[in-house]
């Protein structure tokens, strides 16, 4: 057990490639394909069992990381493999160990072309996606941000819609331009430290140290250049509007589970990225910034909401209401208040269960009727009645309903921006409530789409002969869906596990972004530990 | 500070109603299960409710201090604390008792009405869910697990109104009523973060939880504000008025006041019994409520106040001009409610939070009773809804009429029937404003009271056309109405097109309320004693339910000094504002000055005499022309339905539809997206031929370009620092 625990996050790293390099060996000696969705299951079920372990320290060392492992790599650039976890990026390891065996389980019948490409692209994919969230030096972090795009890019060009190949090539030219910038500023920051000190480092633990103790320091105008460069590759990925049109389009395309994971985990590598690297490292640059990114989450946010409203595409509409609720995120995190910081990491796992959940959804009824048109429903209710159940209480977690996951994390996040003061106080108006009431309408508006789309689809008399015929879920997507709702509930109805857990390393930057602020920003009271 | 476990159970037991028939119940699909499981749950909660208000500890409607339950900390971060933990002091205990009661009598009905329909455990499902929800508002202790109930009700609504899921009209009517409410709740969750952003606190009461103090809001604010100008710009300063109109804003959501009023006549889509549930006796009443439990932030705020009173009379006179046009049964009813809400907030604006809250518990009566009575009519009508095909049901529904007469008699003011006393109050609260209202002057109080006047003419008027269409003159069964025979043919031609299959669907229709044209020789028949025994019930308590809450005015004409004991009740729930007019107007309420008492007393003769020329005034317009010609306007409900979309839903569709998506996401964004990227593939022509294959030519030459951004930026950072 000793080596478990010490090499936990190599282990959840590497096995998924072992695994997949298995794939392949059992493909070349035995040739039973049949079995190889089984393998890939077995694999992600021990992953996610093995992360479990990390709630045994992970999330309550106070400001540092646990289960850290500090190796060197490539000396000659002083890079090292360095990884480590703690209470911001605990959960979100957990969510991608947790969403990949339901993913698998997802596509049980569904791939006909190649299997074993497919399973063995999901878990590279798996342990790139891990490698992001853990990764504490820069240089290993972009290499894993980068790996991360390549099985994506195949998932959505081999097995994925009609128009897949545009997606998969917009997807693919979206992320990796974004993403080109921020190694820039990698780059730029290796040789800035060697200048301020001799040793040129990709180390994030050593870089924070040294802007923290001064050693380190730029001008506000290269701090702000960097702090751009970072929060483009970031801003693509989450995605900020006005960089969200590749969004719709991969969702789309894309095969259902390539959908899931890329909306429950791949766009939190962005809000991720943001909260873990952007903000202490350039505390002075997320301040000054801070308004743009609030109006560019508020217009995506209302924005994605309107644009949902009108698709004719039930996956298309499921694409456009992610722009919605990552602007939530965005806002949350840029109100630099613990409520808001808080709700914005509680909204991120919110919003990779719902929405997963969602996509999930859509892709049983696309086996069924190989059509997402909401045109070709209607009635469905009627012939498949706990689909429709299960399709209602998880969109209502996505609207928002209290006692439901989404409701904690938006709730927080408003109040969060709320009581902000990030943005401007005069005399006759507060920008700060401005700001969360203009958010706020986002509330009244998924309420709007969601249920629209429910009415036409689920509603009424079945129109159409061709759904006349339709069964109900099977134990298959029933067992799928039971994890995830259960999460729905209780997530929110007792939200104080997970929140407790990241609460310090949040604080920790929360703090650290308004600490330099001159008192303009207030500090929130003290949390009451009982 | 009393604590409690007994309150949790309140809820929980409505909750665990609605698990075990979702779960079981739907497996056993046996009516006697569900209906008993349903009930049960109901009488459970009826009697826990009604030993905790009258009994346990001297009972929470006699003591001073509220019975608490904290049951678990749901949300505690960086200072702001919302617990799952409910509180019955004396307004939550009023509401907690008509409610359980109420409720539990509409739960019996149910399960007469809804005999035979496929859904049974499902709708006793979302019924005992609704329960549970409702409970939870007015039993939280705080603001936050109030909008959780606040919203679980919505939900129900949605699901209960959308009940028959082939009914076109049902699931438009249950998305707009969610949609609408959403938009009140916009308000409910601003002015909670402004609540406390004021006070720290979003707690109902002071309490102690786990050793850490907590002070309520109405603490905080009685001890530390000031009452705000009345102004205009207090509305917007962010201050209590700002509180008050954004809390209001989602009492016009849930209550249907202007200006989101039109859900609630479309939600009538619903089963009966759920009409009187939510739509009239319970989850309509909670923006009452909320203004009553804010009630000392709205004593401070006089803009938000006189706001409410005006929304809530113009809302009155609004609705019952509409109600007198309609020819559904239900949605004369359905307009009825509209008008009497608006009448409370009337109540509520004018500062007699005591007597809104009557009205809501003598409508509540007189309302579900009105409700259950018209399900009694279609049921026995074999689910027809229209008036213009009733008419004579006296001679059938012997039981249905008398009580329904109680009904019609306690809403339109008749003396000593329930909402004689309540309707009467607001109107002279509301003549004497400037007397009781907590900030001394009211303008414009003459006019409202005036608006509030006719709207009981109108009132009265449009109950006795519905009574007289349905229960006298001839009997219309069958009654071929204008537009309808063209429209049938089309329908059944419809139903007819899909052939066999569709045939066979249709008749599965049957257990929804579908309207089949009655057979030749039909005869209306009276309800079975689960739906007769429940409107007895509730016609008995239409009828003396309000002699609770005699006025002094009254009762001192018979020499009874003090017989109020509904106000006496409620009276430590109003604040005691330490301002110099909040004293004055309080010492004149006390004070029973001879000239105030004469004022009622001949405000409440007229209003007697108005309510009596209003009955005549139907009986000589309906007696004989049943089937009079309503002016088109008020049938169209003033065409509001139609303002909407026309102004509102439709441009905000097609800006979604041109604009956004297809002008800016498709167009520009798109636009330069593909344009650099077809750019590119020229230029990288040579490149894919080599390659041979579309994706291996991009990725080339996004790795191509890819090193040359990168050498330019690698040389220009380097420059940046060197």
């Amino acid at each position: 057990m000793d080596f478990v625990s010490e090499n936990l996050l190599t282990l959840l790293i590497l096995l998924p490639v072992f695994g997949a390099v298995g794939l392949i060996a059992h493909q070349m000696f035995w040739k039973q394909e049949e079995h190889l969705k089984w393998v890939t299951l077995a694999i992600t079920v021990v992953i996610f069992l093995l992360s479990l372990l990390l709630l045994g320290e992970g999330g309550t060392k106070a400001g540092g990381f646990s289960f850290v492992k500090n190796v060197p790599w490539i000396e000659a650039i002083n890079t090292n493999y360095h990884v480590g976890v703690d209470g911001l990026s605990l959960w979100l390891v957990i969510l991608t160990t947790f969403i990949m065996p339901i993913a698998i389980i997802s596509t049980w019948h569904a791939v006909e072309k190649r299997p074993l490409a497919f399973y063995a692209f999901l878990l590279l994919l798996q342990s790139a996606m891990i490698g992001v969230f853990v990764s504490l030096d820069l240089l290993v972090f972009y290499l894993f941000f980068e790996a991360s795009l390549v099985p994506m890019f195949f998932l959505i060009g081999i097995w994925g819609g009609a128009n897949r190949i545009y997606a998969a090539v917009k997807f693919f030219i979206f992320t990796a331009v974004g993403s080109l910038l921020m190694l820039v500023a990698i780059i730029a920051l290796y040789f800035m430290h060697q200048q301020a000190t001799g040793v040129g480092t990709f180390d994030f633990v050593t870089l924070l140290g040294s802007i923290e103790s001064g050693t380190l320091a730029f001008s506000a105008s290269t701090g702000l250049l960097l702090f751009i460069a970072f929060a483009l590759a970031f801003s693509i990925k989450v995605p900020l509007f006005p960089f969200h049109t590749w969004l719709p389009d991969a969702h789309t395309e894309a095969p259902t589970a390539g959908s899931v994971i890329l909306a429950a985990v791949l766009l939190k590598m962005g809000t991720y990225g943001l909260m873990r690297f952007n903000f202490p490292l350039f505390p002075d640059a997320a301040r000054e910034l801070a308004p743009i990114f609030i109006i560019l989450a508020i217009i995506g946010i209302i924005y994605g909401a309107l644009v949902a409203m009108v698709q004719p595409d039930v996956k298309r509409l499921v694409a456009y209401s992610s722009v919605a609720h990552m602007g939530f995120v965005i806002l949350g995190m840029f109100s630099f208040t613990e409520w808001g910081m808080q709700g914005a990491l509680y909204q991120m796992l919110n919003h990779g269960i719902s929405t997963g959940a969602l996509f999930l959804l859509v892709g049983f009824i696309y086996e069924r009727r190989h059509t997402r048109e909401i045109s070709e429903f209607g009635g469905i209710a009627n012939v498949m009645p706990l689909y429709a159940t299960f399709f209602v209480i998880t969109a209502m977690s996505s609207v928002g309903l209290p006692f439901l996951n989404g409701f904690v994390g938006e709730f927080m996040i408003m109040i969060g921006m709320w009581k902000s003061s990030i943005l401007a106080v005069t005399a006759t108006v507060n920008w700060n409530y401005i700001a969360t009431m203009a958010a706020g309408t986002g509330v009244i508006f998924a309420a709007v789409y969601l249920l629209w789309m429910i009415q036409r689809v689920f509603f009424g008399k079945v129109t159409n002969e061709k759904n006349r015929g339709l069964t109900d879920l099977t134990p298959r997507e029933i067992g799928l869906m039971i994890p995830l709702l259960f999460l729905m509930v209780f997530m929110g109805v007792y939200p104080r596990p997970f929140l407790d857990r990241s609460r310090d390393a949040v604080v920790a930057i929360q703090e650290r972004v308004v600490k330099q602020a001159g008192g303009t920003v207030e500090v929130v009271e003290t949390f009451e530990k009982e | 500070m009393i604590e409690n476990n007994l309150l949790s159970i309140i809820i929980f037991a409505p909750l665990a109603g609605a698990l075990i028939n979702w779960l079981i119940g739907g497996r056993l699909k046996n009516e006697m299960f569900s209906g008993v499981v349903a009930c049960g749950s109901i009488a459970i909660s009826t009697i826990v409710a009604f030993y905790l208000a009258f009994v346990a500890g001297g009972g929470a409607l006699f003591i001073e201090k509220p019975i608490l339950d904290h049951i678990w900390t749901w949300i505690n971060v960086a200072g702001f604390r919302a617990d799952f933990a409910l509180g019955m002091d004396r307004l939550g205990g009023i509401y907690a008792c008509f409610i359980t009661f109420v409720g539990l009598l509409i739960h019996i009905f149910a399960t007469g009405y809804m005999h035979g329909d496929k859904g049974f455990y499902r709708f006793f499902a979302y019924l005992n869910l609704f329960m549970f929800s409702m409970l939870t508002l007015v039993l939280a202790d705080n603001y936050l697990l109030m909008f959780v109930g606040w919203e679980g009700v919505g939900l129900c609504s949605y699901l209960l109104i959308g009940y028959y899921v082939k009914k076109n009209e049902a699931r438009e009517a249950a998305k707009k009523a969610f949609v609408m409410n959403r938009i009140g709740d916009w308000g409910v969750l601003m002015g909670i973060f402004l609540v406390f952003t004021l006070t720290g606190s979003i707690s109902f009461f002071d309490k102690t939880v786990d050793g850490v103090e907590v002070q309520s809001v109405f603490t905080y604010v009685l001890a530390n504000m000031q009452a705000e100008p009345f102004t205009w710009g207090a509305i917007i300063a962010g201050g209590l008025t700002s509180i008050g109109v954004l809390l209001f804003i989602g009492a016009t959501g849930k209550s249907a006041q202007i200006p989101l009023l039109t859900w609630l006549p479309d939600a009538m889509a619903g089963p009966t019994p759920v009409s009187a549930l939510i739509h009239a006796a319970t989850m309509v009443t909670a923006g009452v409520y909320l203004v009553v439990r804010s009630n000392a932030i709205y004593q401070l705020s006089p803009t938000a106040m006189w706001i409410i009173a005006v929304i809530g009379a113009a809302t009155a006179i609004f609705a019952a001009t509409i109600a007198i046009a309609q020819n559904d049964i239900k949605k004369v009813l359905a307009y009825s409610t509209v008008s009497q809400l608006g009448f409370m907030f009337l109540a509520a604006g004018v500062g007699a939070f005591v007597v809104a809250i009557f009205h809501v518990m003598t409508h509540a009566f007189f309302k579900a009773l009105l409700f259950l009575g018209s399900g009694s009519v279609i049921h026995g009508m074999h689910h027809e809804q229209d008036m213009r095909r009733m008419g004579n049901l006296k001679k059938y529904m012997p039981i249905t009429f008398i009580t329904m007469v109680m009904g019609w008699l306690a809403i339109a003011g008749i003396p000593i029937w329930a909402g004689f006393f309540s309707k009467d109050e607001i109107l002279y609260k509301t003549f004497a404003a400037d007397k009781y209202f907590q900030n001394g002057y009211f303008p414009g109080n003459e006019i409202l009271w005036g608006v509030a006047v006719v709207t009981a003419i109108l009132t009265a008027i449009y109950m006795t056309r519905m009574m007289v269409m349905t229960f006298w003159g001839e009997e219309r069964f069958h009654e071929v109405l204008p537009g309808e025979e063209h429209h049938g043919h089309d329908a059944h031609a419809d139903e007819h097109g899909h052939g066999h299959d569709a045939h066979a669907d249709a008749h599965a229709d049957d257990d929804d309320e579908h309207h089949h044209a009655l057979p030749p020789d039909f005869k209306p028949h009276e309800s079975p004693w689960v739906m007769t025994v429940p409107l007895i019930v509730l016609a008995f308590l239409s009828t003396v339910g309000g002699l609770v809450g005699i006025p002094y005015a009254m009762s001192s004409l018979v020499g009874v000094k003090d017989a109020n004991v509904f106000e006496h009740t409620l009276e430590p729930v109003v604040a005691e504002v330490q301002t110099p007019a909040a004293e004055k107007a309080r010492e004149n309420a006390k004070a029973h000055s001879p000239e105030a008492v004469s004022t009622e007393r001949w405000l409440a003769l007229l209003s007697t005499v108005l309510a009596a020329v209003g009955i005549a005034i139907g009986f000589a317009l309906f007696r004989n022309n049943p089937l009079r010609k309503m002016p088109k306007i008020l049938e169209d409900k003033w065409r509001l339905d139609e303002l909407y979309n026309g102004y509102i839903v439709d441009p905000l569709t097609r800006l979604s539809t041109n604009t956004l998506w297809k002008g800016f996401d498709l167009g520009f964004i798109d636009g330069i997206v593909n344009g650099i990227g077809s750019f590119v593939s020229e230029l990288g022509g040579v490149v894919r031929n080599m390659q041979g294959g579309f994706v291996r030519g991009y990725a080339a030459f996004i790795i191509g370009g890819a090193i040359l951004v990168l050498g330019y930026f690698v040389y220009y950072g380097y420059k940046l620092i060197g």
